[in-house]
């Protein structure tokens, strides 16, 4: 390290590090400039002037900078430190570690480096080197606890059990003097412990260190369960099950106590008559918790069933608790229940009814007459508009029974809203939530319900008009800038998925961009706490947070925002012209299908020279607004393409997809829907070995699905007409055509295949729609007769209005007749008369 | 429904039941930070058949007072889905909630903000779990409304 060779710099050198801490980075920049003017060739001064000026947002810059300056000196930790964290900026984190790792080799005692090296190990999850680097900082500072607790750990990560608990009791040996006894951070340390003993699978030793901390445990809760648990594991039965009613005595409403009781006691599932005996004693007990009268439900039927269903329902019913229905339709599944529930409520309506108040009773008993009715009308009107047991005139007649007696009730129009949605009127469905909404203006969730209600009819500027009433609209970006910034991720993705259906492509890519950084957020998110939590103690809090972030993008947030960009990019890639606003809506779209091949290029490339003049234009004021922003805040970065058009121009759809699809099947693979997304982009990359996995994957998830069914079709195809030469394709290895045989033997006649599919799905929709589709792709000139039995399908009991909707966009890929389509609306008009998609 | 204690798979759910029935919102982070400090404090309501969060209450220790004499619980945000209210889940959630407070911290009081304009809540605070009136914070809100500060008392426990 070359030390600056005046006083004074040397002082100004310092004042830089402390403006860069502090961020006064035009400070910062000032002075290190001053410095440098008088040292050019300062290594460590130039680095820093990059760090701070990769701050200002302008990184390429300052990794030439930083680069000069490791030129200069090669042998400064300063440097080396400084390059370290530009990398870390832009989040190469394996780039990061090297630059740390050579800034600790000629600086081996800085503690500041040896931290943000293991910070890094933490978040990359390189245990091994994390273990290394938290042995040297508690070689460091071996009075710390942190230090301690941080190493165990770092072990525990590592999967080594032993030494983890080892570190941890050493600690506690050091300890001249117990702790008092609301020493959270002790009681802590001790619990995690023992959760290291007990995931070693020494469930014994577990029990028995855990009755020696008993007594001084803070965090009862974590400890009764435990306990609970390594009893039940060990056979301990009846201990186990006093543990269990400890349990329930604190917190009578979580059934996950309720499952180890049953279990304790040795009670089977379909031994009715215990279960019974057994939660009408519970109810006892807990007189206000709910699962005690509930759960019985489950496994009731009968008569038994009729009289614990009435207790249940009718005193919802007297609260005027909206949940009522919502609690109990999980019981339909079991279709003898659907009649005595109805029957339940119907007869304590009509009881009612028939016991009217006398003329001079008081107005509250009054009230709560018509109360009680209305509630009892409103359950039956859920129960004719569930799935199981929908019948939409009786829902609608019974519902409107209800207004009429109460007009002021918000439920009763949220409940109306979903019966029209059922009914195919988005448009109805989303003006009579906006009724429920004007009702109580200043609930936000019936202003959440109607947004979402009006994005479900295609209105994007309404849905966000309506989110405006409960936002801060003078966030940057107004109302779509604040719910970005509290990532209220159901309405980017509900909003994108309205694009979508509008063939609005950019900004649906948009949306869902949008919803992948916001898990990107969160996972950096974690990064502050690798160090926050242990200096708080936290350390089972601190461990599974640890392991969510490693499952983060398990999550049904990012699972559908993810499948639906993945569909957005084949459906770019099959049809390029829809990445162009101008031919993928309105008119003109309908005009460019009917257009000849020669044309239709005629029409891309006009409006590709378009599209590059408006790309330049984006760009010019994108530029501007860049450098407003500049002279204004140091850290804002401005979004250059608000619209999505930069990733709707994509010329490499199905390699922008992967940025959804890879984390979507690493994290997801037990969804059907997903290996399916996955087989339709790699097919589409020709990346048949990629494509086969997922088959096989959906196949074993889903043998019967007929989105499998029809994949395997089409790959029987793709593999018989591979070149036996070698293509710019991926070639499949025998193994694979292999175990693809295994599913579908190469000698099978595919249509025929098919065809008995076809036959043993008939009274499927779904996967009728699905074997129809085969059939075309087998013999498109059989399309009249494929579409002819999809038109007949409409009528088919289990075909739900979605299903239904999604016939008609298969009929429109098929590029069929007018009077086809026509003839399909007027089935679908048959059953759902009201739906928007089925007029004429 | 069921009643259980604050996990992290369920943040995000949290996150989007406070963003569909409350005006003051949090990025994910201030959420990992209650789950972080005081894992023991915040609970949430499920529905059993979808696991989808149905309400939640979000508790801190007032970190002012950490080092105090006295500890004092903070109640951060409180909301139910409106599917689920009135069937005593908000009251279920904040029992839970106060009996960490006074076990794992041995908090002395609960303290919390309030609309003045909200009923249900106030009703519940004040008739159900006997908060009193502290004192009126003159525009706490963003949108300009006051807030009432509301204080409960917590017996000592007792080992
Ligand atoms: C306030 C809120 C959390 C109450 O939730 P809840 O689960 O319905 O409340 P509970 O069922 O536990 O009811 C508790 C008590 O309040 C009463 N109550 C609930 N809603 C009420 C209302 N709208 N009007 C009058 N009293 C009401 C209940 O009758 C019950 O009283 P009881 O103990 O005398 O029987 C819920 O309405 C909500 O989420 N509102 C929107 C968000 C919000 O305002 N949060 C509070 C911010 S401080």
């Amino acid at each position: 390290m070359a030390p600056l060779p005046n006083s004074k710099d040397q002082t100004l050198f310092r004042s830089v590090l402390s403006f860069y801490e502090n961020k006064q980075y035009k400070k910062g920049l000032k002075t290190a400039e001053q410095i440098l003017r008088r040292n050019p060739k300062h290594g460590e001064t130039l680095a820093m002037k990059g760090l701070i000026i990769n701050c200002l947002g302008r990184t390429d810059e300052a990794f030439t900078i930083v680069k000069d300056a490791l030129k200069l000196d090669m042998k400064s930790h300063v440097c080396w430190h400084v390059y370290g964290l530009l990398w870390r900026s832009v989040k190469n984190f394996g780039e990061a570690i090297k630059a740390y790792k050579f800034a600790l080799k000629l600086e081996p005692d800085s503690a500041n480096i040896l931290r943000d090296l293991a910070l890094l190990q933490a978040q990359m999850r390189d245990w091994n080197g994390y273990v290394e680097s938290r042995r040297l900082m508690l070689g460091q500072k071996p009075n710390l606890r942190m230090n301690w607790t941080g190493l165990a750990v770092a072990l525990h990560m590592s999967g080594n059990y032993e030494e983890a608990e080892g570190i941890l009791t050493k600690y506690e040996e050091s300890l001249k003097v117990q702790p008092p006894k609301d020493d959270l951070e002790h009681a802590e340390a001790l619990l995690y412990k023992n959760m290291i003993i007990a995931e070693s699978g020494q469930t014994e030793r577990a029990l028995e260190h855990l009755l020696s901390i008993e007594g001084r445990m803070l965090d009862v809760s974590s400890t009764l369960e435990y306990k609970a648990s390594y009893l039940l594991k060990l056979g301990r039965n009846e201990e186990a099950c006093e543990v269990y009613r400890t349990l329930l005595g604190r917190n009578g409403d979580n059934r996950a106590y309720y499952k180890g009781l049953e279990e304790a006691k040795g009670i089977k599932e379909d031994d009715v008559a215990a279960r019974k005996k057994l939660y009408e004693g519970l109810a006892e007990v807990h007189p206000f918790a709910d699962a005690p009268r509930r759960v019985p439900l489950d496994f009731l039927s009968g008569d038994e069933y009729r009289e614990a269903a009435e207790k249940y329902i009718i005193r919802l019913i007297k609260k005027g608790a909206p949940s009522a229905f919502l609690s109990i339709k999980a019981v339909y599944k079991d279709t003898s229940k659907q009649a005595i529930t109805l029957k339940v409520v119907e007869d304590f309506l009509a009881e009612t009814r028939a016991n009217p108040p006398a003329d001079d009773a008081s107005e509250a008993d009054k009230t709560r007459h018509t109360e009680n009715i209305v509630w009892a009308l409103y359950f039956i009107a859920l129960h004719y508009d569930y799935y199981r047991t929908r019948n939409l005139d009786l829902a609608f007649k019974t519902i409107d029974e209800a207004i009429e007696l109460d007009p002021t009730l918000p439920e009763l129009y949220m409940s109306k809203a979903k019966m029209y949605k059922h009914a195919g009127d988005l448009k109805k469905a989303a003006e009579t939530m906006n009724t429920a909404r004007e009702l109580e203006k200043s609930d936000r969730y019936l202003n959440t319900k109607c947004s979402k209600y009006t994005l479900r009819a295609d209105d994007n500027e309404g849905g966000l008009k309506l989110m405006s009433l409960f936002t801060r609209n003078e966030a940057a970006g107004g109302t779509l800038g604040d719910l970005l910034e509290m990532q209220c991720i159901w309405y980017l993705t509900e909003d994108g998925e309205a694009y979508m259906r509008k063939n609005m492509l950019g900004l649906a890519l948009k949306r869902f961009s949008q919803v992948h950084k916001i898990f990107e957020d969160w996972h950096e998110d974690q990064f502050d706490f690798h160090s926050f939590s242990l200096r708080k103690g936290q350390i089972r809090s601190y461990v599974a947070m640890l392991r969510w972030e490693d499952q983060l993008r398990h999550h049904v947030f990012f699972r559908r925002a993810a499948i639906d960009a993945c569909k957005v990019y084949t459906l770019l890639a099959d049809q390029p012209h829809l990445g162009h606003a101008s031919l993928s809506m309105g008119q003109l779209a309908e005009d460019f299908e009917k257009l000849s091949t020669a044309e239709k290029k005629k029409a891309m490339k006009k409006a590709k020279r378009e599209q590059q003049k408006e790309e330049e234009k984006r760009k010019e004021e994108a530029a501007k607004r860049k450098d407003e922003a500049n002279g204004k805040a140091d850290d804002k970065v401005v979004d250059t393409d608000p619209k999505g058009e930069e990733l709707v121009h994509t010329t490499t759809p199905l390699e922008d997809a992967l940025k959804f699809l890879n984390p979507l099947v690493e994290f997801n693979p037990e969804f059907v829907e997903v290996q399916a997304i996955a087989f339709e982009v790699q097919i589409r990359r020709k990346k048949y070995a990629l494509a086969l996995k997922a088959l096989v994957a959906g196949h074993k998830l889903a043998p019967n699905d007929g989105r499998v069914h029809e994949q395997l079709i089409r790959f029987r195809k793709i593999v018989d007409s591979l070149p036996s030469e070698p293509t710019d394709a991926e070639p499949l290895s025998d193994v694979l055509i292999a175990e693809f045989n295994a599913l579908l033997p190469k000698d099978t006649n595919v249509v025929e295949y098919n065809q008995q599919y076809l036959e043993k799905e008939a009274t499927n929709f779904i996967n009728l729609r699905y074997g129809l589709q085969a059939k075309f792709f087998l013999n498109p000139e059989k399309k009249d007769e494929a579409a002819a039995e999809l038109v007949k399908a409409v009528d088919l009991e289990e075909c739900d209005i979605k299903e239904a909707v999604e016939g008609l966009k298969v009929l429109r890929e098929w590029k069929a007749s007018d009077e086809v389509l026509n003839k399909y609306k007027e089935a679908g008009r048959g059953r759902w008369p009201q739906a928007t998609a089925f007029q004429a | 429904m069921e009643i259980r204690s604050v996990s992290y798979h369920l943040l995000g759910g949290i996150q989007e039941t406070n963003l569909s029935n409350l005006p003051e919102n949090y990025f994910l982070k201030y959420y990992l930070y209650h789950e972080a400090c005081w894992p023991e404090l915040s609970f949430v309501a499920v529905d059993t058949e979808t696991g989808a969060v149905v309400g939640y209450v979000l508790a801190k220790l007032d970190e002012a007072s950490e080092k105090e004499e006295q500890r004092i619980g903070h109640i951060t945000s409180l909301s139910v889905n409106r599917s689920h209210r009135r069937m005593g889940v908000a009251h279920r959630l904040m029992a839970q909630s106060e009996k960490a407070m006074q076990e794992v911290y041995r908090a002395g009081a609960i303290s919390l903000h309030v609309r003045v304009s909200n009923k249900a809540a106030l009703h519940l605070y004040e008739e159900s779990l006997k908060f009193t009136h502290d004192r009126t914070e003159v525009k706490y809100y963003a949108d300009g409304e006051d807030a009432f500060c509301m204080k409960k008392v917590l017996p000592i426990p007792m080992d």
